[in-house]
C-alpha cells in the first residue's frame, strides 16, 4: 500500500520513469488476468498494453485515496470484455515449459504421467470452461479463484454492489461445475 | 432435487457467512445428501482453479509498454506551443488596438483648421473669465449688448 502511495505521488507529478515502475509492480497481474480473459498470449499482450496505455492517460484523474490495484484491474477488465475478438482459449499442447513445469509444481508429490496428464486435462477443461462464461461472469470468477481477490475488492474493481458480485460468483461457479462435471463423464 | 440451501455453499467457503450462518450451514450439511454432494464439487473445483498455472508477463513487456507511452507523448502539442499561443494573443490585442485608433480617427473626421482652432482653444485662458465663451453667462451678456445698441 505504501508503495503504491509512492507510485502514485510521482506518477501525478508526471514522472515517466515512476510509470515504469508501475508497470512493473503490477505487469503480471494484469498480464495474468487478460491471458485468462482472452485465452491466449498474443490477445492478452495486446490487451495488457491497451489497459496500461488507458492508465497512463487517466493517471492524471486519479484519486490518490483510491486503491490502485483495483483501479488497474478495473481498465483491465473492461479493456478485455470490449475486446475487438472473441477469445480463442489456446490448446493444451501449445502450454509453455515455465506452465509445464508450474502444473507439475501444483501436482502432488512425484506425480505419474498419468497423474499429470490428467492435471493437464483438468487445466484445459476448466480454461475452455472460462472461455463459455460470459464476460462478466468469466471477469469475477478470474478475479475470485485467480487473482484472489475479495468481495469488497471485486466489488470495488468491477462497480457493482457486493450482493451482485456473491450471486455472479454463486452463478459462474454453478455454470463451471456443470462443464466439470460434463467433462468427467467424458474422461472417467 | 437440489436443496435450497446448496445456494449458501459459494458464500461458506468464500468464509462470507456470519459465525451463525455458518454453524447452521455446517450442521445442515452433515445430514444433506445434496448439499454434501455440492460442496464436494464445489471445493474439487476451487482447487483445480488453485492448481491452474499464473502467466508472468512476457520478457521485455514493461519495455513495449513504455515505447507506446513514449509515442503518445510525442503526438501530443510541440514545447513551444504555449509561448506560440500567447504571442498570437498579444498580436491579436495590437491589432484591435489599433483597429480601434483608425476607427475613432475616421468617426471624428476632423479638418486641419479646426484641429488647430479647438487645440488652440484649450490652451486659451478665456477659459477662466466669469463668463468664458460658449457658456451661458456668456450669452446673455451678448443679447444684453445686442438690445443696448439698439
Amino acid at each position: 500500500m505504501e508503495e503504491d502511495k509512492s507510485i502514485i505521488k510521482k506518477n501525478t507529478n508526471g514522472d515517466s520513469i515512476a510509470f515504469e515502475d508501475l508497470v512493473l509492480a503490477y505487469q503480471d497481474k494484469i498480464y495474468n488476468l487478460c491471458r485468462y480473459m482472452l485465452g491466449n498470449a498474443h490477445d492478452a499482450e495486446d490487451a495488457a498494453q491497451d489497459a496500461f496505455l488507458k492508465a497512463y492517460q487517466a493517471l492524471p484523474k486519479f484519486r490518490p485515496e483510491a486503491s490502485l490495484y483495483t483501479w488497474l484491474y478495473r481498465i483491465a477488465t473492461n479493456t478485455c470484455i470490449d475486446y475487438k475478438r472473441k477469445p480463442v482459449f489456446e490448446s493444451l499442447f501449445g502450454a509453455s515449459e515455465e506452465g509445464e513445469r508450474l502444473v507439475h509444481d501444483r501436482a502432488s508429490d512425484a506425480p505419474s504421467p498419468e497423474q499429470l496428464y490428467q492435471s493437464k486435462q483438468i487445466d484445459q477443461a476448466l480454461k475452455e470452461g472460462l472461455g463459455k462464461l460470459s464476460p462478466k461472469l468469466r471477469a469475477i470468477i478470474i478475479l475470485k479463484e485467480i487473482e484472489e481477490l475479495s468481495y469488497e475488492e471485486i466489488a470495488d474493481t468491477l462497480e457493482i454492489s457486493m450482493g451482485t458480485v456473491k450471486s455472479r460468483i454463486a452463478r459462474a461457479r454453478e455454470e463451471l461445475q456443470k462443464i466439470m462435471q460434463k467433462f468427467r463423464e467424458q474422461n472417467p | 432435487m437440489s436443496c435450497p440451501k446448496t445456494k449458501l455453499i459459494s458464500a461458506y467457503l468464500d468464509k462470507e457467512l456470519r459465525l451463525r450462518e455458518k454453524t447452521a450451514f455446517e450442521d445442515h450439511v452433515q445430514g444433506c445428501a445434496s448439499c454434501s454432494h455440492a460442496l464436494e464439487e464445489m471445493r474439487l473445483l476451487r482447487t483445480s482453479f488453485a492448481n491452474m498455472e499464473r502467466h508472468p508477463a512476457p520478457y521485455g513487456f514493461a519495455t513495449r509498454v513504455m515505447a507506446r507511452t513514449a509515442e503518445l507523448e510525442k503526438k501530443k502539442a510541440p514545447w513551444f506551443f504555449p509561448y506560440f499561443v500567447r504571442f498570437a494573443e498579444a498580436a491579436v490585442l495590437l491589432v484591435v488596438i489599433t483597429v480601434g485608433i483608425l476607427a475613432g480617427k475616421v468617426m471624428t473626421n476632423s479638418s486641419p483648421a479646426t484641429t488647430t482652432t479647438n487645440i488652440s482653444s484649450a490652451f486659451s485662458l478665456d477659459i477662466f473669465d466669469a463668463t468664458p465663451p460658449g457658456s451661458l453667462g456668456g450669452a446673455y451678456l451678448a443679447m444684453t449688448e445686442v438690445r443696448n445698441e439698439k
